[in-house]
Protein backbone atom coordinates (compact mmCIF):
# COMPACT_ATOMS: atom_id res chain seq x y z
CA UNK A 1 0.00 0.00 0.00
CA UNK A 2 1.78 2.70 -1.30
CA UNK A 3 0.26 6.92 -0.58
CA UNK A 4 1.28 9.48 -2.30
CA UNK A 5 4.20 10.90 -0.24
CA UNK A 6 4.04 14.38 0.84
CA UNK A 7 7.58 15.99 0.40
CA UNK A 8 9.03 16.91 3.85
CA UNK A 9 9.95 20.40 2.19
CA UNK A 10 7.36 21.79 0.01
CA UNK A 11 7.61 25.41 -1.77
CA UNK A 12 5.83 26.20 -4.35
CA UNK A 13 6.10 29.25 -6.45
CA UNK A 14 8.22 31.31 -3.92
CA UNK A 15 8.38 35.34 -4.79
CA UNK A 16 10.51 37.85 -2.21
CA UNK A 17 10.90 41.40 -3.13
CA UNK A 18 13.82 43.70 -1.24
CA UNK A 19 12.33 47.38 -2.01
CA UNK A 20 12.07 46.59 -6.14
CA UNK A 21 14.52 44.56 -6.02
CA UNK A 22 12.97 40.98 -6.51
CA UNK A 23 15.49 38.08 -4.71
CA UNK A 24 12.65 35.23 -5.32
CA UNK A 25 10.76 34.98 -8.65
CA UNK A 26 8.69 32.00 -8.12
CA UNK A 27 10.81 28.81 -6.91
CA UNK A 28 9.53 25.95 -6.39
CA UNK A 29 11.39 23.28 -4.38
CA UNK A 30 10.45 19.53 -2.97
CA UNK A 31 12.21 18.22 -0.62
CA UNK A 32 11.66 14.47 0.07
CA UNK A 33 12.12 13.07 4.17
CA UNK A 34 16.23 11.86 4.13
CA UNK A 35 16.63 13.67 0.90
CA UNK A 36 19.80 16.00 0.36
CA UNK A 37 19.32 18.97 -1.50
CA UNK A 38 22.23 20.86 -2.20
CA UNK A 39 21.28 24.97 -3.38
CA UNK A 40 23.76 26.55 -6.18
CA UNK A 41 24.68 29.36 -8.32
CA UNK A 42 26.39 32.44 -7.99
CA UNK A 43 26.10 34.88 -5.07
CA UNK A 44 23.25 37.47 -5.21
CA UNK A 45 20.61 34.57 -7.02
CA UNK A 46 19.08 33.92 -3.86
CA UNK A 47 19.79 31.05 -1.93
CA UNK A 48 20.04 32.31 1.28
CA UNK A 49 16.78 34.15 0.55
CA UNK A 50 14.79 30.76 0.25
CA UNK A 51 16.36 29.02 2.66
CA UNK A 52 15.10 31.87 5.20
CA UNK A 53 11.88 31.99 3.99
CA UNK A 54 11.57 28.33 4.79
CA UNK A 55 11.74 29.32 8.41
CA UNK A 56 9.86 32.61 8.14
CA UNK A 57 12.94 34.58 8.73
CA UNK A 58 12.17 36.09 5.99
CA UNK A 59 8.42 36.87 5.05
CA UNK A 60 7.86 35.78 1.33
CA UNK A 61 5.72 37.81 -0.50
CA UNK A 62 3.36 34.81 -2.08
CA UNK A 63 3.82 31.36 -2.72
CA UNK A 64 3.23 28.59 -0.32
CA UNK A 65 5.95 27.05 1.80
CA UNK A 66 5.20 23.87 3.82
CA UNK A 67 7.31 21.52 5.98
CA UNK A 68 6.04 18.15 7.12
CA UNK A 69 2.27 19.36 6.00
CA UNK A 70 2.39 22.29 8.04
CA UNK A 71 2.38 25.73 6.02
CA UNK A 72 5.03 27.95 7.14
CA UNK A 73 3.37 31.21 8.56
CA UNK A 74 0.13 30.86 7.92
CA UNK A 75 -2.75 28.32 9.93
CA UNK A 76 -5.79 26.95 9.00
CA UNK A 77 -8.46 26.96 11.41
CA UNK A 78 -12.58 25.89 9.95
CA UNK A 79 -11.17 26.47 6.32
CA UNK A 80 -9.70 30.37 7.22
CA UNK A 81 -6.24 30.95 6.59
CA UNK A 82 -4.43 33.26 9.04
CA UNK A 83 -1.33 34.17 10.20
CA UNK A 84 0.40 32.71 12.59
CA UNK A 85 1.26 34.19 15.82
CA UNK A 86 4.72 34.69 17.06
CA UNK A 87 4.65 31.69 19.13
CA UNK A 88 2.96 29.26 16.81
CA UNK A 89 6.01 30.44 14.43
CA UNK A 90 8.82 30.09 17.42
CA UNK A 91 7.47 26.96 17.74
CA UNK A 92 7.84 25.41 14.26
CA UNK A 93 10.70 27.26 13.77
CA UNK A 94 11.68 24.86 16.53
CA UNK A 95 11.61 22.21 14.32
CA UNK A 96 13.74 23.34 11.76
CA UNK A 97 17.15 23.53 12.46
CA UNK A 98 19.62 26.53 10.57
CA UNK A 99 23.30 27.00 10.04
CA UNK A 100 24.19 30.28 9.57
CA UNK A 101 27.57 31.21 7.14
CA UNK A 102 28.62 32.98 10.34
CA UNK A 103 27.90 30.48 13.16
CA UNK A 104 26.20 32.97 15.04
CA UNK A 105 27.01 31.34 18.53
CA UNK A 106 26.45 33.54 21.42
CA UNK A 107 29.43 34.54 22.76
CA UNK A 108 28.42 35.38 26.38
CA UNK A 109 28.01 31.44 27.39
CA UNK A 110 30.16 28.40 26.61
CA UNK A 111 30.06 26.14 23.59
CA UNK A 112 27.62 23.39 25.39
CA UNK A 113 25.39 26.57 26.81
CA UNK A 114 24.89 27.09 23.26
CA UNK A 115 24.04 24.10 22.64
CA UNK A 116 21.72 23.65 25.98
CA UNK A 117 19.60 27.40 25.77
CA UNK A 118 17.46 26.58 22.84
CA UNK A 119 16.29 22.94 24.83
CA UNK A 120 15.45 25.18 28.15
CA UNK A 121 14.21 28.11 26.73
CA UNK A 122 12.15 26.43 23.83
CA UNK A 123 11.37 22.88 24.86
CA UNK A 124 10.96 24.06 28.91
CA UNK A 125 13.24 21.05 29.79
CA UNK A 126 15.03 20.68 32.93
CA UNK A 127 18.61 22.31 32.73
CA UNK A 128 20.23 18.88 33.67
CA UNK A 129 18.57 16.62 31.16
CA UNK A 130 19.52 19.87 28.30
CA UNK A 131 22.99 19.54 30.17
CA UNK A 132 22.97 15.43 29.01
CA UNK A 133 21.52 15.92 25.71
CA UNK A 134 24.35 19.06 24.97
CA UNK A 135 27.02 16.59 25.81
CA UNK A 136 26.10 14.42 23.77
CA UNK A 137 25.23 16.45 20.57
CA UNK A 138 28.80 18.30 21.38
CA UNK A 139 30.36 14.42 21.61
CA UNK A 140 28.50 13.83 18.23
CA UNK A 141 30.33 16.94 16.02
CA UNK A 142 33.81 15.40 17.35
CA UNK A 143 34.18 18.29 20.41
CA UNK A 144 33.22 16.27 23.82
CA UNK A 145 36.60 18.34 24.95
CA UNK A 146 35.47 21.83 24.18
CA UNK A 147 32.16 21.77 25.98
CA UNK A 148 33.45 24.38 28.57
CA UNK A 149 35.20 26.39 25.81
CA UNK A 150 33.76 29.83 25.04
CA UNK A 151 33.11 30.66 21.48
CA UNK A 152 35.80 33.43 20.78
CA UNK A 153 38.47 30.16 21.92
CA UNK A 154 37.23 28.15 19.30
CA UNK A 155 38.92 28.07 15.70
CA UNK A 156 35.82 28.75 13.03
CA UNK A 157 35.54 24.82 12.30
CA UNK A 158 35.10 24.49 15.52
CA UNK A 159 32.55 27.20 15.91
CA UNK A 160 30.40 26.20 12.86
CA UNK A 161 30.01 22.61 14.48
CA UNK A 162 28.69 24.14 17.35
CA UNK A 163 26.17 25.80 16.02
CA UNK A 164 25.22 21.96 14.27
CA UNK A 165 25.23 20.68 17.87
CA UNK A 166 22.77 23.75 18.46
CA UNK A 167 20.66 22.92 15.44
CA UNK A 168 20.30 18.76 16.19
CA UNK A 169 19.78 19.34 19.98
CA UNK A 170 16.08 20.73 19.15
CA UNK A 171 15.98 17.42 16.82
CA UNK A 172 14.73 19.26 13.92
CA UNK A 173 12.62 17.98 10.99
CA UNK A 174 15.04 19.07 8.84
CA UNK A 175 18.06 21.39 8.92
CA UNK A 176 18.61 24.48 6.64
CA UNK A 177 22.50 24.87 6.26
CA UNK A 178 23.60 28.78 4.46
CA UNK A 179 26.84 28.16 3.05
CA UNK A 180 28.47 26.41 6.60
CA UNK A 181 31.90 26.50 4.79
CA UNK A 182 32.21 30.05 3.49
CA UNK A 183 33.74 31.86 6.37
CA UNK A 184 36.37 29.14 7.17
CA UNK A 185 39.63 28.87 6.11
CA UNK A 186 39.93 25.93 3.21
CA UNK A 187 42.20 23.64 6.09
CA UNK A 188 38.65 23.82 8.15
CA UNK A 189 36.71 23.38 5.70
CA UNK A 190 36.80 19.52 5.80
CA UNK A 191 35.84 19.11 9.50
CA UNK A 192 32.35 20.69 9.00
CA UNK A 193 31.78 18.78 5.71
CA UNK A 194 32.39 15.71 7.25
CA UNK A 195 30.25 16.41 9.94
CA UNK A 196 27.22 17.43 7.64
CA UNK A 197 27.81 14.13 6.24
CA UNK A 198 27.77 12.05 8.92
CA UNK A 199 24.44 14.12 9.29
CA UNK A 200 22.96 13.01 6.20
CA UNK A 201 23.79 9.71 6.45
CA UNK A 202 21.80 9.76 9.55
CA UNK A 203 18.59 10.29 7.31
CA UNK A 204 17.97 14.11 7.72
CA UNK A 205 16.39 15.91 5.73
CA UNK A 206 18.74 18.35 4.66
CA UNK A 207 19.11 21.90 2.01
CA UNK A 208 22.44 23.25 1.80
CA UNK A 209 23.48 26.10 0.25
CA UNK A 210 27.07 26.06 -0.87
CA UNK A 211 29.81 26.39 -3.06
CA UNK A 212 31.42 23.09 -2.23
CA UNK A 213 30.70 21.36 -5.65
CA UNK A 214 32.42 18.04 -4.59
CA UNK A 215 29.82 17.89 -1.02
CA UNK A 216 27.02 18.52 -3.25
CA UNK A 217 28.41 15.55 -5.84
CA UNK A 218 29.00 13.13 -2.72
CA UNK A 219 26.43 13.91 -0.50
CA UNK A 220 23.31 15.03 -2.71
CA UNK A 221 20.81 13.65 -3.61
CA UNK A 222 19.65 16.26 -5.46
CA UNK A 223 21.11 19.75 -6.92
CA UNK A 224 18.95 22.60 -7.38
CA UNK A 225 20.84 25.61 -9.30
CA UNK A 226 19.57 28.89 -9.04
CA UNK A 227 20.14 32.02 -10.62
CA UNK A 228 19.25 35.54 -10.75
CA UNK A 229 15.78 34.44 -8.49
CA UNK A 230 14.78 31.72 -10.21
CA UNK A 231 15.27 27.80 -10.16
CA UNK A 232 17.01 26.93 -13.45
CA UNK A 233 17.61 23.64 -13.14
CA UNK A 234 17.31 20.64 -10.88
CA UNK A 235 18.30 17.38 -10.77
CA UNK A 236 20.55 14.05 -9.99
CA UNK A 237 24.46 15.05 -8.62
CA UNK A 238 25.80 13.30 -11.73
CA UNK A 239 23.52 15.00 -14.03
CA UNK A 240 23.46 18.86 -13.04
CA UNK A 241 27.26 18.43 -12.75
CA UNK A 242 28.26 15.79 -16.07
CA UNK A 243 25.40 17.00 -18.05
CA UNK A 244 23.89 20.53 -17.61
CA UNK A 245 20.68 21.15 -19.66
CA UNK A 246 20.57 24.76 -19.27
CA UNK A 247 23.17 27.09 -20.74
CA UNK A 248 23.39 29.27 -17.82
CA UNK A 249 24.25 26.28 -15.46
CA UNK A 250 27.50 24.96 -17.58
CA UNK A 251 28.87 28.81 -17.43
CA UNK A 252 28.21 28.96 -14.09
CA UNK A 253 30.29 25.25 -13.44
CA UNK A 254 32.83 26.28 -15.98
CA UNK A 255 33.65 29.27 -14.02
CA UNK A 256 33.26 27.85 -10.72
CA UNK A 257 35.03 24.01 -11.42
CA UNK A 258 37.80 25.82 -13.73
CA UNK B 1 41.45 84.04 56.40
CA UNK B 2 40.98 81.83 59.54
CA UNK B 3 38.46 78.26 59.09
CA UNK B 4 36.61 77.14 61.37
CA UNK B 5 35.40 73.24 60.46
CA UNK B 6 34.06 73.04 64.24
CA UNK B 7 31.05 74.68 62.68
CA UNK B 8 30.79 71.78 60.18
CA UNK B 9 31.00 68.64 62.41
CA UNK B 10 28.35 70.76 64.88
CA UNK B 11 25.89 70.96 61.23
CA UNK B 12 27.05 67.41 60.19
CA UNK B 13 23.94 65.95 61.69
CA UNK B 14 21.65 68.39 59.70
CA UNK B 15 23.77 67.46 56.61
CA UNK B 16 23.45 63.71 56.83
CA UNK B 17 19.97 63.54 56.90
CA UNK B 18 19.95 65.65 53.88
CA UNK B 19 22.42 63.44 52.13
CA UNK B 20 19.72 60.44 52.75
CA UNK B 21 17.60 62.30 50.91
CA UNK B 22 19.94 63.17 48.39
CA UNK B 23 20.70 59.70 47.90
CA UNK B 24 17.12 58.37 48.04
CA UNK B 25 15.95 61.05 45.43
CA UNK B 26 19.09 60.33 43.00
CA UNK B 27 18.15 56.06 43.80
CA UNK B 28 14.23 56.57 43.21
CA UNK B 29 14.91 58.41 39.83
CA UNK B 30 17.50 56.33 38.62
CA UNK B 31 15.40 53.32 39.43
CA UNK B 32 12.27 54.55 37.97
CA UNK B 33 14.24 56.06 35.00
CA UNK B 34 16.09 52.71 34.07
CA UNK B 35 13.02 50.83 33.99
CA UNK B 36 11.25 53.29 31.67
CA UNK B 37 14.08 53.68 29.99
CA UNK B 38 14.56 50.10 29.33
CA UNK B 39 10.69 50.07 27.88
CA UNK B 40 11.72 52.78 25.96
CA UNK B 41 14.93 51.36 24.67
CA UNK B 42 12.73 48.31 23.29
CA UNK B 43 10.03 50.16 21.61
CA UNK B 44 13.28 52.17 20.16
CA UNK B 45 14.30 49.39 18.75
CA UNK B 46 11.18 47.76 17.56
CA UNK B 47 9.61 47.27 14.08
CA UNK B 48 6.67 49.97 14.64
CA UNK B 49 7.91 53.31 12.83
CA UNK B 50 4.78 55.02 15.08
CA UNK B 51 6.32 53.74 18.57
CA UNK B 52 10.29 54.50 16.96
CA UNK B 53 9.07 57.74 16.30
CA UNK B 54 7.04 58.81 19.98
CA UNK B 55 10.15 57.58 21.77
CA UNK B 56 12.86 59.08 19.77
CA UNK B 57 10.46 62.35 20.20
CA UNK B 58 10.32 61.76 23.82
CA UNK B 59 13.82 61.58 24.12
CA UNK B 60 14.53 64.59 21.96
CA UNK B 61 12.53 66.80 23.77
CA UNK B 62 13.30 65.85 27.38
CA UNK B 63 17.26 65.52 26.58
CA UNK B 64 16.90 68.62 24.73
CA UNK B 65 16.07 71.26 27.57
CA UNK B 66 17.42 71.83 31.24
CA UNK B 67 16.31 69.67 33.52
CA UNK B 68 16.59 73.04 35.79
CA UNK B 69 13.14 73.60 33.72
CA UNK B 70 11.86 70.58 33.89
CA UNK B 71 12.14 71.10 38.18
CA UNK B 72 10.40 74.56 37.45
CA UNK B 73 7.73 73.13 34.95
CA UNK B 74 6.77 70.17 37.14
CA UNK B 75 6.43 71.92 39.97
CA UNK B 76 4.35 75.06 38.54
CA UNK B 77 2.27 73.32 36.02
CA UNK B 78 0.92 70.82 37.95
CA UNK B 79 -1.67 73.23 39.75
CA UNK B 80 -2.65 73.73 36.09
CA UNK B 81 -3.83 70.09 35.83
CA UNK B 82 -5.32 69.95 39.26
CA UNK B 83 -2.98 68.95 41.94
CA UNK B 84 -0.80 70.76 43.80
CA UNK B 85 2.75 68.54 44.20
CA UNK B 86 5.01 68.59 47.16
CA UNK B 87 8.80 69.97 46.13
CA UNK B 88 9.69 65.84 46.72
CA UNK B 89 7.20 64.14 44.72
CA UNK B 90 7.58 66.94 41.65
CA UNK B 91 11.26 66.84 41.66
CA UNK B 92 10.87 62.81 41.61
CA UNK B 93 8.61 63.03 38.37
CA UNK B 94 11.62 65.52 36.59
CA UNK B 95 14.10 63.87 37.25
CA UNK B 96 12.46 60.92 36.16
CA UNK B 97 11.65 62.26 32.85
CA UNK B 98 15.31 63.23 32.31
CA UNK B 99 16.84 60.14 33.46
CA UNK B 100 14.37 57.94 31.29
CA UNK B 101 15.79 59.96 28.17
CA UNK B 102 19.11 59.31 29.04
CA UNK B 103 18.80 55.51 29.87
CA UNK B 104 16.89 55.30 26.73
CA UNK B 105 19.43 56.31 24.79
CA UNK B 106 22.29 54.07 26.57
CA UNK B 107 19.90 50.85 26.58
CA UNK B 108 19.16 51.29 23.22
CA UNK B 109 22.77 51.92 22.25
CA UNK B 110 23.72 48.03 23.75
CA UNK B 111 20.99 46.38 22.28
CA UNK B 112 21.77 47.68 19.15
CA UNK B 113 25.31 46.28 20.12
CA UNK B 114 24.38 42.67 20.11
CA UNK B 115 25.06 41.26 16.74
CA UNK B 116 21.52 40.65 14.33
CA UNK B 117 23.01 37.40 13.85
CA UNK B 118 22.50 36.27 16.90
CA UNK B 119 19.52 37.78 17.45
CA UNK B 120 18.04 35.54 14.23
CA UNK B 121 20.17 32.30 15.45
CA UNK B 122 17.77 32.72 18.70
CA UNK B 123 14.84 32.94 16.70
CA UNK B 124 15.66 29.86 14.39
CA UNK B 125 16.28 27.90 17.58
CA UNK B 126 12.44 28.66 18.44
CA UNK B 127 12.74 31.17 20.79
CA UNK B 128 10.01 33.77 21.72
CA UNK B 129 11.19 37.50 21.81
CA UNK B 130 10.76 38.01 25.41
CA UNK B 131 13.71 35.01 25.83
CA UNK B 132 15.91 36.60 23.75
CA UNK B 133 16.00 39.83 25.13
CA UNK B 134 16.12 38.23 28.76
CA UNK B 135 19.03 35.14 27.33
CA UNK B 136 20.85 36.89 24.74
CA UNK B 137 20.58 40.61 24.44
CA UNK B 138 20.10 41.67 28.04
CA UNK B 139 23.73 39.87 29.01
CA UNK B 140 25.67 40.90 26.02
CA UNK B 141 23.86 44.63 26.51
CA UNK B 142 24.91 44.70 30.03
CA UNK B 143 28.35 44.99 29.40
CA UNK B 144 28.58 47.34 26.62
CA UNK B 145 26.14 49.93 28.82
CA UNK B 146 27.53 49.47 32.38
CA UNK B 147 30.40 52.19 31.65
CA UNK B 148 28.13 54.75 30.25
CA UNK B 149 25.20 53.98 32.51
CA UNK B 150 27.43 54.60 35.00
CA UNK B 151 28.72 57.74 33.95
CA UNK B 152 25.51 59.11 33.43
CA UNK B 153 24.06 57.67 36.74
CA UNK B 154 27.24 59.84 38.43
CA UNK B 155 25.86 62.84 36.84
CA UNK B 156 22.16 62.28 37.68
CA UNK B 157 23.39 61.97 41.28
CA UNK B 158 25.08 65.53 41.22
CA UNK B 159 22.25 66.74 39.28
CA UNK B 160 20.04 66.40 42.21
CA UNK B 161 21.18 69.42 43.44
CA UNK B 162 19.56 71.20 41.13
CA UNK B 163 15.99 69.93 42.91
CA UNK B 164 17.24 72.71 45.51
CA UNK B 165 15.85 75.47 43.54
CA UNK B 166 12.17 74.28 43.89
CA UNK B 167 12.78 73.33 47.73
CA UNK B 168 13.72 69.90 48.26
CA UNK B 169 15.62 70.00 51.43
CA UNK B 170 18.49 67.72 49.97
CA UNK B 171 22.27 68.28 50.49
CA UNK B 172 22.73 71.26 48.17
CA UNK B 173 20.10 73.03 49.98
CA UNK B 174 20.74 72.06 53.16
CA UNK B 175 23.97 73.30 52.75
CA UNK B 176 23.29 76.99 51.85
CA UNK B 177 20.70 77.34 54.86
CA UNK B 178 23.53 76.35 56.94
CA UNK B 179 25.83 78.51 55.46
CA UNK B 180 23.81 81.21 55.39
CA UNK B 181 22.60 81.56 59.27
CA UNK B 182 26.22 80.42 59.97
CA UNK B 183 28.86 82.41 57.19
CA UNK B 184 30.38 79.68 57.27
CA UNK B 185 30.48 78.77 52.91
CA UNK B 186 33.57 77.71 52.96
CA UNK B 187 33.23 74.97 55.30
CA UNK B 188 30.07 73.88 54.66
CA UNK B 189 30.80 73.58 50.96
CA UNK B 190 34.12 71.34 51.46
CA UNK B 191 32.33 69.38 53.50
CA UNK B 192 28.98 69.03 50.98
CA UNK B 193 31.57 68.94 48.32
CA UNK B 194 33.23 65.55 50.37
CA UNK B 195 29.89 64.06 51.02
CA UNK B 196 29.11 64.03 47.14
CA UNK B 197 32.90 62.59 46.42
CA UNK B 198 31.85 59.80 48.24
CA UNK B 199 28.56 59.28 46.77
CA UNK B 200 30.18 59.20 43.35
CA UNK B 201 33.08 57.18 44.45
CA UNK B 202 30.46 54.56 45.99
CA UNK B 203 29.24 54.73 41.70
CA UNK B 204 32.80 54.19 40.46
CA UNK B 205 33.29 51.10 42.72
CA UNK B 206 30.12 49.37 41.86
CA UNK B 207 31.11 50.44 38.34
CA UNK B 208 34.38 48.20 38.82
CA UNK B 209 32.74 45.85 40.63
CA UNK B 210 30.03 45.51 37.78
CA UNK B 211 32.68 45.48 35.06
CA UNK B 212 34.40 42.54 36.52
CA UNK B 213 31.13 40.40 37.38
CA UNK B 214 30.04 40.57 33.52
CA UNK B 215 32.82 39.98 32.26
CA UNK B 216 32.49 36.41 30.80
CA UNK B 217 35.40 35.70 28.97
CA UNK B 218 37.39 36.39 31.60
CA UNK B 219 35.62 34.23 34.09
CA UNK B 220 34.44 31.62 32.40
CA UNK B 221 32.15 29.39 33.70
CA UNK B 222 30.49 29.82 37.05
CA UNK B 223 31.08 26.69 38.97
CA UNK B 224 27.97 25.88 39.77
CA UNK B 225 27.34 26.19 35.91
CA UNK B 226 29.95 23.77 35.27
CA UNK B 227 28.80 21.00 37.70
CA UNK B 228 25.71 21.22 35.65
CA UNK B 229 26.57 21.11 32.23
CA UNK B 230 30.27 19.14 32.59
CA UNK B 231 29.51 16.60 34.97
CA UNK B 232 31.79 17.60 37.30
CA UNK B 233 32.02 18.27 41.13
CA UNK B 234 32.68 21.65 41.42
CA UNK B 235 35.12 20.77 44.16
CA UNK B 236 37.46 19.23 41.58
CA UNK B 237 36.49 21.47 37.81
CA UNK B 238 39.74 22.32 36.26
CA UNK B 239 39.86 26.16 35.31
CA UNK B 240 41.15 26.88 31.61
CA UNK B 241 41.09 30.25 30.19
N1 LIG C 1 17.35 42.29 3.65
C1 LIG C 1 17.66 42.59 2.37
N2 LIG C 1 17.44 43.83 1.89
C2 LIG C 1 17.72 44.14 0.61
N3 LIG C 1 18.24 43.29 -0.28
C3 LIG C 1 18.47 42.03 0.12
C4 LIG C 1 18.21 41.63 1.46
N4 LIG C 1 18.54 40.33 1.59
C5 LIG C 1 19.01 39.95 0.38
N5 LIG C 1 18.97 40.96 -0.52
C6 LIG C 1 19.36 40.90 -1.92
O1 LIG C 1 18.73 39.80 -2.51
C7 LIG C 1 19.61 39.16 -3.42
C8 LIG C 1 19.68 37.71 -3.13
O2 LIG C 1 20.38 37.56 -1.92
P1 LIG C 1 20.76 36.18 -1.26
O3 LIG C 1 21.48 36.50 -0.02
O4 LIG C 1 19.55 35.33 -1.16
O5 LIG C 1 21.76 35.57 -2.34
P2 LIG C 1 22.68 34.30 -2.20
O6 LIG C 1 22.36 33.44 -3.35
O7 LIG C 1 22.55 33.72 -0.85
O8 LIG C 1 24.12 34.91 -2.41
P3 LIG C 1 25.49 34.59 -1.67
O9 LIG C 1 26.11 33.44 -2.38
O10 LIG C 1 26.27 35.85 -1.83
O11 LIG C 1 25.18 34.31 -0.23
C9 LIG C 1 20.94 39.87 -3.32
O12 LIG C 1 21.08 40.73 -4.43
C10 LIG C 1 20.84 40.67 -2.07
O13 LIG C 1 21.53 41.89 -2.20
MG1 LIG D 1 23.81 33.67 0.84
Amino acid sequence: MTEAKTPMIDARDVRKTFGDFQALKGVSLAVDQGEVVCLIGPSGSGKSTLLRCINHLEVPDSGNIEVDGQPVGYTTTDGRSRRKSSREIAQMRSQIGMVFQMFNLWPHISAIENVALGLTKVKGMPVEQAAEIARTQMDRVGLAQKCDAFPEHLSGGQRQRVAIARALAMEPKVMLFDEPTSALDPELVGEVLNVMESVAADGMTMIVATHEMGFARKVADKVVFMDDGNDVETGAPDKAFDAPESERLRRFLNRVLA
Amino acid sequence: MDLDFSVALTYLPVMLKATLLTITLALVTQTLGTSIGFVFALGRTSRSRILRFVVWAYVWLFRGTPVLLHLFFVYYAAPLFGVTLDAIPAAIIAMTLSSAAYNTEILRAGIQAVHPGQVEAAEAVGMRYSRIVRHVIAPQAVRIVIPPYMSNFISHTKNTSLASVITVPELMLTSQMVYSSTYRAIEILTVAGLIYLLLTSCLTGLQLWLERRTSYEARGMSRRRRAIFLGKAPASAPREA
